[in-house]
């Protein structure tokens, strides 16, 4: 089709100005990968730099080939436009439609087009793309034989189908199916004929392709495959028969041929440039050809022996051409192109299916493998040798996995969970993505720049998609997109729209911001003033609003919790100041504080527990539990533990628990300091102090940290100069070890940065956010909690501290209060009618080891029973 | 049927929840102030256990539910319904207030009073 032409052709440069000494840069081809180029030029300023020209051998500009059997449903290109002339006028950029390129001499840098017209360039770029292969088949080129890549090509299917009843792909792979889908839809008796034995059997494995193939043919398209198609003769009842090497035929009126791509690099072979043996011009890491001021981009090129017939790599190419284009002339390196994951997730005639990574599996893979029948899906999960690593996947029927597989096989990292549960995955959980996981794969976003974004202060996903491009290809990716902005929004401390409920479209932060500068005190004046009251017009709030609105009151003012104004908001623990047990009884918790306790005080506690008959137990925060106190009896028992000098533990808030420590340098010989004594002095200095969550603390005395002090809130670990703080650390669910804040403090720097960042902490989190989650979820993190606290950035400490001092003076025992005050007593008073009680018992409980259990009826606690030898193997063990 | 007589309306907590003996029942009363007062058994349909009363009263989809204590299960005060699980349901009691004095309606048969025991 083409030829080099070195001489006698005019050199006429239209709309290339003379005068204008910038280079010329020419690119040949508008596709998707040809328009993304320009895309990108424009976006790096690129087309100020040269004088840019565009050469389209279509009659169209841009558009999207690849939801090309859309043009049938709408019946229209114009949804499917990517491009236009005027668009790239604006931009100063010729478009050349219609104008075939027929050569290229690299020699004297000149492009050559039908017409005789000759271009001189400084740079090329060829981004030709692919021609459909039809196979040396007999009759091949009979009418109503076609190709499908073109709107053209679409139009003469549309033309040829007219007086056509039926209708043959030949190929079942990905466009093949695609093709199919515009026969159906045009209203043809549809056939699907592969060679091999499946569809798809480039991405899918036998069982995927067979569940492909049943769910197409419940929609009507015949599928015949391991048929080799021998010749294409007249039919009888039909236009066509297809003979096949099996000696069946098929009869048809029209025949697609979509049996597979091949680079168009005529331009390329004519002029000398290297290709590839089976085609394709050879392309380096900067996408370059063998001739320094030519690049190959998209499907047309060969990069390590590869042709990449997906459009995100070819996307990819035209960035490394950008790259590189601005980085030769700064003299900077340029990001070389490096292969491109061919993961792919689509809908194919309305049946979704994905593949991910070597999907076809491969030697000593280990798999797992997911097939209903029932919802017709299968998945199969192809790991490595030692069954750590993920290493491909085909899904077929659900592929809301595909996203959370994506990123598993990308990131690269050991799964972290049997390979079986990587199928459950909640579709609406948040993702744990890394930095440089590739959200969008059609335009290579990574979560880093989406996140840089909505920093910047992107914060929908109309904008996000019209900044990075996330989103805009396939748009599978869109719900992670918006988790991504979200997840950021949270994290920079910004509202999204979602509130902490029904009732308020507030976060925590923001509810905290309005009481404190409103003055607002009560829960009925802040519900009218920011909230929803509800068709009740009662303004009732529910479970979740009133206890965070409460806990936020009694953060701002600390005052008794039980004040007729906040008491109906307490959910049941605050509510009745002990922790609601299964069986509706109370656990009774008094401060130990530091876990220090006289003897005389263990023997009143023992005591008072022995007379109400209690389930007596050590707790991990070094106090003692004491189980099954009716709601009616919890002021009585109180009573006697405040006689005895005993005071709240507020086990029941969400407050400062204990603070546990090891026995420090009092008594133990490697101790350096008195960790009991800062361990009390801190339990007694935040006791009350009501937070967005529990607060649990521990000191250890030396570098042992027997307190085990780095799984706390806040820990702090002796050193021979002072103290060193440890920050965020948990246990439980998700263990985490504290980050280190500071060190070798003294005992008065030290409780200034707990006040502060404990205050920062009650201001800032979100509701029920553990200091773990809190300080992870800050953007900086510790860096940037240090610059709050130790370098006042924001001007907060002063405020901060009176804050803390304010609630620290205002602290009272709260069942102190309780006892001293019988208005708040007759909360206690669980029936309204007591007299009335039936004569048969409430409780019911059994004994063991020497205490009461609870009995119920739906869940009986197991008897353990060790045989004597085991018993005493036991005990031997206990003393280790 | 029959009305019991229960406690004097100036007893119950406003806009809170209480528990009450009706001939061997215990009911979880909440007095919704000028919206009334609402009665439902006590008796947690999740677990068995005697503590509605001492739920968190919530406003939802434009009715009125109380929160069980242990794990947040929504019971509506008006039809019994439970929002997570449709196939819990708690049994309403018909409540007046004449003259002053809080009353009960009993339910038809004393089984109930039956199954109580049996689930505590």
């Amino acid at each position: 089709m083409g030829c080099i032409q070195t001489t006698q052709v005019p050199d006429v440069r239209f709309g290339l100005d003379e005068d204008d000494l910038r280079p010329k840069l020419l690119v040949v081809g508008n596709g998707m990968v040809g328009h993304h180029f320009i895309e990108q030029l424009c976006e790096q300023g690129l087309n100020e730099r040269y004088q840019v020209q565009v050469f389209g051998a279509e009659n169209l500009p841009a558009y999207d080939r690849v939801q090309l059997s859309k043009y049938f449903d709408s019946g229209s290109a114009d949804t499917l436009m990517l491009a236009s002339v005027e668009a790239y006028q604006a931009k100063g950029i010729s478009l050349h439609l219609g104008k075939e390129v027929v050569g290229l001499d690299i020699e004297s840098r000149h492009l050559y087009t039908s017409g005789d017209e000759k271009w001189r360039y400084d740079k090329l770029v060829l981004a030709t793309g692919s021609y459909p292969f039809v196979p040396p088949i007999e009759g091949k080129d009979r009418k109503k034989c076609m190709v499908y890549r073109t709107i053209d090509d679409l139009h003469a299917i549309q033309h040829a189908a007219k007086d056509a009843t039926s209708g043959v792909v030949i190929g079942g792979g990905l466009l093949g199916l695609e093709a199919a889908n515009a026969l159906l839809t045009l209203g043809l008796d549809t056939h699907v004929v592969e060679f091999a034995p499946q569809l798809m059997p480039v991405q899918l494995n036998d069982k995927a392709g067979e569940l492909l193939c049943q769910k197409i043919e419940a929609l009507g398209v015949s599928v015949h495959t391991s048929k080799a198609t021998t010749a294409i003769i007249d039919g009888e009842s039909s236009t066509h028969r297809m003979t096949f090497r099996d000696g069946s035929h098929l009869e048809t009126d029209l025949i697609v041929f979509s049996a597979g791509i091949r680079p168009q690099d005529s331009l390329a072979r004519l002029s000398g440039l290297e290709v590839g043996e089976r085609g394709g011009v050879v392309i380096d890491d900067h996408c370059l050809t063998s001739n320094e001021d030519i690049y190959a981009i998209g499907e047309c090129a060969l990069w390590q022996q590869q042709v990449f017939g997906l459009v995100a790599p070819g996307y990819q190419m035209a960035r490394t051409v950008i790259s590189h284009l601005s980085s030769s002339s700064k003299g900077a390196d340029s990001a070389p192109f490096s292969g491109a994951d061919m993961s792919t997730k689509l809908k194919l005639l309305g049946v979704d299916v994905a593949s991910i990574g070597q999907s076809r599996g491969f030697d000593n893979a280990k798999f797992v493998e997911l097939s209903d029948n029932q919802a017709g899906t299968y998945k199969k999960l192809w790991l490595d040798e030692t069954g750590d690593y993920l290493k491909g996947a085909v899904l077929v029927g659900d592929v809301t996995d595909y996203n959370f597989l994506l990123n598993q096989y990308l990131s690269g990292s050991a799964l972290t969970t049997p390979a079986i549960e990587l199928f459950q995955q909640d579709a609406d959980a948040p993702l744990t993505l890394n930095d440089d996981a590739v959200i969008c794969s059609c335009h290579q976003v990574t979560k880093a720049d989406i996140v840089a974004r909505v920093i910047e202060g992107d914060h929908s996903l109309a904008a996000i998609k019209g900044c990075t491009k996330a989103a805009s290809g396939c748009g599978g990716c869109s719900a992670l997109v918006q988790q991504v902005i979200t997840q950021t929004m949270e994290s920079q401390g910004l509202e999204v729209s979602k509130g902490i409920c029904c009732h308020f479209e507030h976060d925590r932060q923001s509810l905290f911001h309005l009481c404190q500068v409103e003055s607002i005190t009560d829960f009925s004046s802040l519900i009218k003033r920011h909230g929803k009251v509800g068709t009740s017009q009662l303004g009732l709030g529910c479970d979740i609003c009133k206890p965070l609105v409460a806990s936020i009151f009694a953060t701002l003012e600390n005052e008794y919790v039980l004040n007729l104004q906040h008491a109906n908001l307490q959910d049941t623990n605050d509510a009745y100041l002990g922790n609601l047990q299964k069986d509706g009884s109370y656990s009774v918790v008094p401060r130990i504080a530091g876990g220090e306790i006289s003897p005389d005080k263990l023997i009143a506690l023992g005591e008072i527990a022995k007379k109400h008959d209690l389930y007596t137990k050590i707790t991990g925060g070094q106090r003692i539990d004491l189980f099954g106190a009716q709601l009616t009896d919890l002021p009585m028992i109180w009573q006697e533990l405040v006689e005895q000098g005993f005071e709240t533990g507020h086990a029941y808030g969400k407050s400062l628990r204990t603070v546990k420590s090891c026995v420090g340098s009092t008594w133990c010989r490697y101790g350096v300091q008195d960790s009991v004594g800062l361990a009390i002095a801190l339990e007694n200095r935040y006791k009350g102090l009501r937070s967005p969550h529990k607060l649990k603390f521990a000191v250890s005395g030396c570098t042992r940290e027997c307190a085990e002090a780095q799984s706390k809130d806040i820990g702090i670990i002796a050193s021979d100069k002072g103290w060193n703080l440890y920050v965020g650390g948990n246990g439980g669910m998700k263990p985490r070890h504290g980050d280190l804040f500071a060190t070798d403090l003294s005992t008065r720097e030290l409780v200034r940065f707990i006040d502060q960042i404990l205050m920062f902490y009650s201001k800032t989190a979100a509701r029920l956010q553990r200091t773990s989650v809190w300080l992870e979820s800050l953007e900086g993190g510790l860096a940037y909690l240090q610059s709050v606290i130790i370098d006042d950035s924001l001007g907060l400490i002063s405020e901060l501290e009176s804050h803390m001092d304010k609630v620290v003076a205002s602290y009272q025992c709260e069942w102190k209060t309780s006892l001293e005050t019988p208005e708040f007593l007759s909360r206690f008073s669980e029936y309204v009618n007591p007299e009335q009680m039936p004569a048969f018992g409430l409780e019911q409980y059994r004994y063991s080891r020497g205490q009461r259990f609870p009995v119920s009826t739906s869940d009986r606690i197991p008897l353990i029973n060790i045989p004597l030898s085991e018993d005493a193997q036991l005990a031997e063990l206990s003393e280790v | 049927m029959r009305w019991v007589d229960i406690c004097d309306e100036s007893a119950l907590p406003r806009f809170g929840g209480i528990a009450a003996w009706c001939e061997n029942r215990a009911v979880a009363i909440f007095n919704l102030g000028e919206k009334g007062l609402y009665a439902i058994s006590n008796t947690d349909p999740a677990t068995g256990v005697s503590l509605l009363s001492r739920g968190l009263i919530c406003e939802l989809e434009g009715d009125i539910w109380v929160a069980s204590p242990l794990h947040k299960q929504h019971y509506s005060l008006t039809s019994g319904e439970c929002i997570e699980d449709e196939s819990l349901r708690v049994q309403l009691y018909p409540i007046s207030c004449e003259g002053g004095r809080v009353r009960l309606q009993t339910a038809c048969d004393q089984s109930e009073s039956t199954a109580l025991r049996s689930a505590i």
